[in-house]
């Protein structure tokens, strides 16, 4: 019974692990399979002067993503996972943020009403909206770097013996 | 100590994550026929030097049409003049498509967009040139572009700076400057104007130019 209850709750958390690593994936296809339009708009940050470290980040990048996304849907490394893409997703959100302030400083306008290609692999969005959904995937990351969302994992923690008791179903892997 | 343990052994898996993805993630860009060359500057720095900052304009709604689309121009000539090169407006660039000596290719016409765009539309008899690709490209645009008295380059219009670069490499490899012009208004401002266009691939000599 105890089990039963414990995976109604760690269901919505897997649910959440799917989600966010499906979206990486996608959206690290998205600019993947065009790198050059995502070296334009990496460019735009004015983030690095070196032709190799914008080459590199524009053209690996993606598939970066695209590999954690893919480790989160297959439940490989979670924890871990999670900690990487949170690391990324905060520095990310704050170079989008400056990026906006520094548009509507240029167009004079409310900060609400910036709308820009981020390079986050969706397209043109409003800064709030984008600002919001990133802060609800940072949030999600941290409550699967939490222990959470290990229901239906493959190998959910790569050393064995340190994980956490769980409050919500097992590993696929764990005994 | 078990939690330090934990914390031990998740910084680790997040290591251990960060280099696999990072060899996933060169290999991916490396084996991807899209994929960009690390090494390759693709920005050269005639044009960094001219970095503008972002657009400095005020709402669309406080000027009149015109006024707002005169500024833009500006901007945009401004930007070509700065990397060194000319610009050049929409009613020249259709003078050189209907002169005569288009269709002896002493004038030529070079498309700086990819090949999907290219394919999807472009001003007739334009040579393709994908500066992300150029290898292929270049080889059969260059001679005509070494032969041309007048060389236009164009991408897509507005914020598009592919067709200056494009111009500075045509330049670098052996294009005289002064036949060099850079059509800023770009494909947007060319197909918005009704004016001729092809589509699919290149097929030999410009067609003889009519209005669509």
């Amino acid at each position: 019974m105890n089990n039963l209850s414990g995976k109604a709750i760690d269901f919505p958390t897997v649910a959440g692990r799917w989600f966010l690593g499906a979206l990486f994936v996608y959206t690290g296809l998205e600019k993947g399979l065009d790198p050059v339009s995502f070296l334009k708009l990496v460019r735009q940050y004015d983030l690095v002067q070196s032709p190799f470290l914008l080459n590199s980040i524009a053209g690996t990048l993606p598939w970066f993503e695209v590999f954690c996304g893919a480790l989160l849907l297959a439940g490989i490394a979670v924890r871990g996972t999670a900690l990487t893409l949170a690391g990324m997703l905060i520095p990310f959100t704050a170079a989008v943020w400056h990026r906006a302030a520094v548009l509507q400083g240029a167009q004079a306008i409310p900060f609400c009403a910036v709308k820009f290609d981020c390079g986050c692999g969706t397209g043109e969005e409003f800064i709030c909206r984008k600002l919001l959904e990133n802060a609800g995937l940072i949030l999600l990351a941290l409550w699967l770097l939490a222990g959470r969302g290990r229901m239906l994992a493959l190998r959910y923690s790569l050393s064995a013996g340190t994980e956490p008791s769980s409050s919500g179903g097992r590993s696929a892997a764990t005994p | 100590m078990p939690r330090r343990t934990s914390t031990a052994a998740i910084l680790l898996e997040a290591v251990l994550v960060m280099a696999a993805a990072a060899g996933f993630a060169f290999a991916a860009n490396q084996l991807s026929p899209r994929g960009l060359k690390l090494a390759r500057d693709y920005f050269p720095s005639t044009a960094s030097a001219t970095h503008l900052p972002p657009k400095v304009s005020p709402p669309a709604d406080t000027l009149p049409a015109s006024a707002h689309e005169n500024s833009e121009t500006a901007e945009i000539d401004q930007r070509i003049k700065g990397k060194g090169l000319q610009p050049i407006d929409r009613p020249e660039t259709e003078r050189l498509f209907h002169d005569p000596r288009y269709q002896q290719g002493l004038v030529v016409f070079v498309d700086a967009r990819d090949q999907d765009h290219y394919t999807e539309g472009h001003i007739p008899g334009a040579y393709p040139l994908d500066r992300y690709q150029p290898e292929k490209d270049l080889a059969v645009a260059l001679t005509p572009c070494l032969n041309a008295q007048q060389v236009v380059v164009y991408c897509t219009g507005g914020d598009c700076e592919d067709a200056e670069y494009t111009a500075l490499l045509l330049r670098d490899a052996g294009v005289s400057n002064q036949n060099l012009f850079v059509y800023g208004g770009g494909f947007n401002e060319w197909s918005a104007s009704h004016l001729p266009l092809d589509q699919g691939p290149r097929e030999g000599a410009p067609p003889p130019a009519k209005n669509q």
